[in-house]
């Protein structure tokens, strides 16, 4: 009986620790034993051996433990293929569509699996595809919309930080130019007007400086089509809500711009005068009614009161341009002769900032607001007009000493010249 | 009072000597007497150069992070250090003028003919040295112009066929124009290069005091066929003249200080492009542009190497000239070196002209 | 060399005072044209109040001055440059440079952060960007106290 009893509660322990177990899924054989490989990487034809050895080689759900049947079913261990593909143990052959956004739901929408393997990512990214454009028209049946495979692949899936992942944020682009950009495959597509879905958004993107902010200076946190179209939600952002987009960046502006009469006005906010794919860098000349303006799209003639609004904002911001220029120049030249001009470079950095506000101020498309920030720069220029008169004082002064040397040169040089003379005639 | 000073040190320091040469040097009277100024002027301007350069080394700083701030501290906030940096810099370029007017006047009437071939050997040296302090001393205030001129110059050395890399490695102390470049030009400009012009120019001059002035030949032919020699006494007559000229030249200089002043220039950033028309200073353009001129392959060899060859040949003749002018040692006239003279003068003057205009 | 004749004539008394009235005009001259190159001379050699070059230090004020949790704008060279006092003492300094476009920033004491007005951009009080469009964090100086203790001033130089 002494022996019995801890057998048996060492039998009972064992059995409540299988029954307590909770029922999870949970990765199968290891892959290393995957008969689905061992099969798949042997067949000639490449459509079915090179999912197999992509995901052999390198991709994060394998990585994390989980194989082939965790996706398609079926049965890993069996090598006979009837066996392996049988419908009974789960077999799906290839999800697509609706199968395949239920499949890879099964666990990023499950919140308590996902905690497991990586409790800091969202879990809702089938709910928000839904809601997008591509989830809507696949709801409708149309498959040749973008399902999760189409932008994370399927077999060689990495990470979004890895730089390799077609949704790292410089590939994005050209993931979703992938079919934005085809002709052929948008064709079948119409506005709401009845025109043909345009395909230069990624060539217009290119252009733009966002695309290079985000290529070659390096800033990963520059706009991509995710940012603004939003990433699993995707749709183009509606109307009125175009400022709110841009405004996640660029703040202060869509703040501006949101007390101003253009926001009622606008249908396309921000995109109206800067673009929404070819977004450039904005220079004074768009400002205005001259030749390059954008403003004369709509405003025309000395009695619109838009354009003279237009007119004000961009004649101040010039003539603080010009006396920026003309200080500037000043100061150059002082600081050549040898003057020192530390305290007056300093103002007139503080006169720049004040140009860099109005443009900022612009924004509000009120010349009231505007005037105000370029007084208060035109008096800082002012300043250093001032300080770098006495710059030239100092440079007047110094004339004024080397006149005087020179004088005294010159009485020298006219009294050795009588003294040679004077010379001269004793020697002879 | 200056006499009895002069008395006292007479008494410990046999004077009589010197107080003879003074009284006895004369300086010949003739036609071309206004090119005997040259000499002194150049003499002059170094002196100027020696000084406000021990001026201005009291503030400059020689390393590539603290040059171009020493240079700007000196000109804005040291009292009239805007004067002495562009004294200095000006008056650089005031003695190369004079150097080399005193050098084609010399060529010209042919002083350097027997006995004062020595003279002449010394001053073709000090020419040289002289066109070393001008193009070490452009690079101290490390700013962009002077650093791409450096760059390009040094380039050139390297061009030399027969240890040209290793000459441009000395130069520059290292493959590329750095700091290093900087400490090494310091030391050229404001110790080895003084050192060796004290040397020459104190040989140059005891050789100019010893053997007088020379005379144009048809003088000399003249004075040889019994002719006296009209001369004035150097003391005071000539000094008073020479003090004159250098006179003039200080208020020259004091006046380009003061109207036309040297710039700051933007400071060496050595991972930008080199400008477009980079050209050294006036003194060395003639040479750059030939070089620019010469075609990048002549007959196999690289037209850089040949060039770099050709202005040595040329140095090198101009070194040997004393001893292959047989005509001016005998007395006679010699046209064909007057000719190459005049074709030098020439060569340089237009290539000057052209590279100064051309883009 | 041929031997000089004739050295001076003999004094010519019509020359004589016109002699001495042009000998005094010459030492006028030659004493006021030496003056005149003295004066600067010495005046060169006289070091300037301060020695150091102003691009590579500056004084940024009396460290009494500076209370804790504010910052406050210096002239460094020829740029502005932002001295700060954390709450718990600690003495920084910045370029107040904002490295987006070039805007000069400000210190604010509720967030305790350090802000620019042109577009929001905010950084930290170790220099490092905390939102908006500034791409880099704001260069850092070495900040040093130099003097009698209690009227020490900070000393600011480049790194």
């Amino acid at each position: 009986m002494s022996t019995a009893l801890p057998l048996r509660v060492l039998f009972l322990v064992a059995a409540l620790a299988v029954i307590a177990t909770p029922r999870t899924v949970r990765a199968q054989t290891p892959p290393a034993a995957n008969a689905c490989r061992t099969c798949h990487a042997s067949l000639t034809d490449a459509r079915l051996a090179t999912p197999a050895n992509v995901f052999a080689q390198q991709d994060i759900h394998r990585e994390s433990g989980f194989g082939c049947v965790d996706c398609h079913g079926g049965d890993a261990t069996a090598a006979d293929k009837a066996r392996a593909h049988e419908a009974a143990r789960g077999f799906k052959g290839v999800p697509a569509g609706q199968v395949q956004i239920a499949t890879c739901a099964r666990c990023h929408s499950d919140a308590e699996l996902m905690r497991r393997f990586s409790p800091r990512q969202r879990v809702d990214q089938s709910a928000e595809y839904v809601t997008s454009v591509h989830g809507k028209r696949l709801a409708t049946g149309d498959t040749q919309v973008a399902t999760c495979a189409s932008c994370h692949g399927a077999h060689g899936i990495r990470l979004v930080k890895d730089a390799k992942s077609p949704v790292f944020p410089t590939n994005v682009a050209a993931t979703c130019g992938a079919c934005h950009a085809s002709q052929t495959h948008m064709a079948r597509y119409k506005l709401t007007n009845g025109s043909p879905l345009p395909t230069n958004q990624l060539a217009e993107y290119q252009r733009s400086v966002h695309y290079a902010a985000l290529t070659t200076g390096n800033d990963l946190s520059a706009p991509t089509c995710n940012d603004c179209h939003g990433n699993h939600g995707a749709a183009p952002p509606g109307i009125g809500s175009v400022a709110n987009v841009c405004g996640t960046c660029h703040a202060v502006f869509s703040q501006k711009f949101a007390t101003s009469v253009h926001q009622q006005i606008f249908d396309k906010g921000c995109v109206e005068c800067h673009s929404n794919h070819a977004v450039m860098k904005p220079s004074d000349e768009m400002l205005g009614t001259d030749a390059h303006a954008i403003c004369t799209t709509c405003h025309n003639g000395k009695d619109d009161k838009g354009a003279v609004a237009a007119d004000a904002m961009r004649g101040g911001i010039e003539r603080l341009k010009t006396a920026l220029d003309r200080s500037g120049a000043l100061v150059a030249r002082l600081r050549n002769a040898g003057i020192e001009t530390g305290a007056e470079e300093l103002a007139l950095g503080e006169a720049r900032v004040h140009l860099t506000l109005a443009r900022t101020e612009m924004h509000t498309f009120d010349p009231g607001h505007v005037e105000p920030v370029i007084a208060e720069g035109l008096k800082t220029v002012a300043n250093v007009e001032s300080a770098g008169a006495r710059g030239v004082a100092e440079l007047q002064y110094r004339r004024r000493g080397l006149a005087l040397s020179l004088g005294a040169i010159l009485l020298v040089v006219v009294a050795l010249a009588m003294k040679i003379r004077q010379l001269d005639r004793t020697l002879r | 009072m200056v006499q009895r000073v002069v008395d006292w040190v007479d008494e410990r320091v046999d004077l009589s000597g010197l107080r003879h040469f003074i009284a006895e040097k004369g300086v010949p009277v003739h036609t071309q007497k206004i090119w005997y100024y040259l000499g002194g002027m150049t003499m002059f301007l170094l002196a100027v150069q020696i000084f406000t350069g021990i001026l201005l080394l009291l503030y400059y700083r020689p390393s590539a992070t603290e040059a171009y701030e020493s240079v700007q501290f000196i000109v804005t906030r040291v009292p009239f250090g805007w004067l002495i940096r562009n004294i200095h810099s000006w008056s650089a370029n005031l003695l190369m003028a004079a150097a080399f007017a005193h050098f084609f006047s010399v060529f010209l009437l042919k002083s350097y003919r027997k006995p004062r071939e020595l003279t002449w050997l010394t001053g073709i040296l000090l020419l040289f040295l002289m066109l070393g302090f001008g193009f070490s001393g452009y690079l101290l205030p490390w700013n962009e112009v002077s650093f791409f001129a450096t760059k390009v110059g040094t380039g050139i050395a390297g061009a030399v066929p027969i240890g040209g890399k290793f000459f441009l490695r000395l130069l520059r102390g290292g493959d590329d124009v750095t700091g290093a470049t900087l400490s090494r030009f310091y030391g050229l400009h404001v110790a080895v290069l003084p050192a060796l012009t004290t040397v020459l120019v104190a040989v140059h001059l005891l050789l100019v005091q010893r053997q007088g002035m020379s005379v144009p030949l048809s003088v000399e032919r003249r004075v040889k066929a019994g002719e006296p020699l009209r001369q004035m006494p150097f003391f005071p007559h000539y000094v008073l003249r020479d003090v004159l000229t250098w006179y003039v030249a200080i208020a020259i200089v004091a006046a380009l200080a003061a109207f036309y002043p040297w710039e700051l220039g933007k400071k060496a950033d050595s991972f930008a492009a080199v400008p477009p028309g980079i050209r050294p200073e006036w003194y060395f353009l003639a040479m750059f542009h030939t070089l620019k001129l010469v075609p990048s392959h002549v007959l196999g060899f690289e037209g850089e190497h040949l060039g770099v060859v050709g202005f040595g040949i040329a140095a090198l003749f101009l070194v040997f000239v004393p001893f292959l002018d047989r005509r001016s040692n005998r007395g006679e006239n010699s046209p064909v070196f007057t000719v190459l003279a005049l074709l030098g003068l020439t060569y340089l003057v237009t290539f000057t002209i052209i590279g100064h205009y051309a883009r | 060399m041929t031997r000089i004749t004739d050295v001076r004539g003999p004094l010519d008394p019509a020359d004589f005072n016109r002699r001495t009235f042009l000998d005094a005009v010459l030492a006028v001259g030659f004493v006021s044209t030496a003056a005149a190159i003295a004066y600067p001379v010495l005046r060169f050699l006289a070091p300037p109040a301060n020695a150091e070059t102003e691009t590579a230090t500056a004084v940024a004020g009396k460290a009494g001055a500076l209370k804790p949790n504010s910052g406050v704008i210096f002239r460094f060279g020829s740029k502005p440059g932002i001295v700060v006092r954390t709450a718990d003492g600690d003495v920084r300094a910045f370029s107040a440079v904002c490295t987006h476009l070039d805007c000069t920033v400000q210190f604010k004491a509720d967030t305790s952060e350090l802000w620019c007005a042109c577009h929001n951009g905010t950084y930290d009080l170790g220099g490092n960007v905390v939102s908006g469009p500034p791409p880099r964090a704001l260069e850092k100086f070495v900040v040093n106290l130099r003097g009698e203790p209690g009227d020490e001033d900070i000393v600011v130089s480049r790194a």
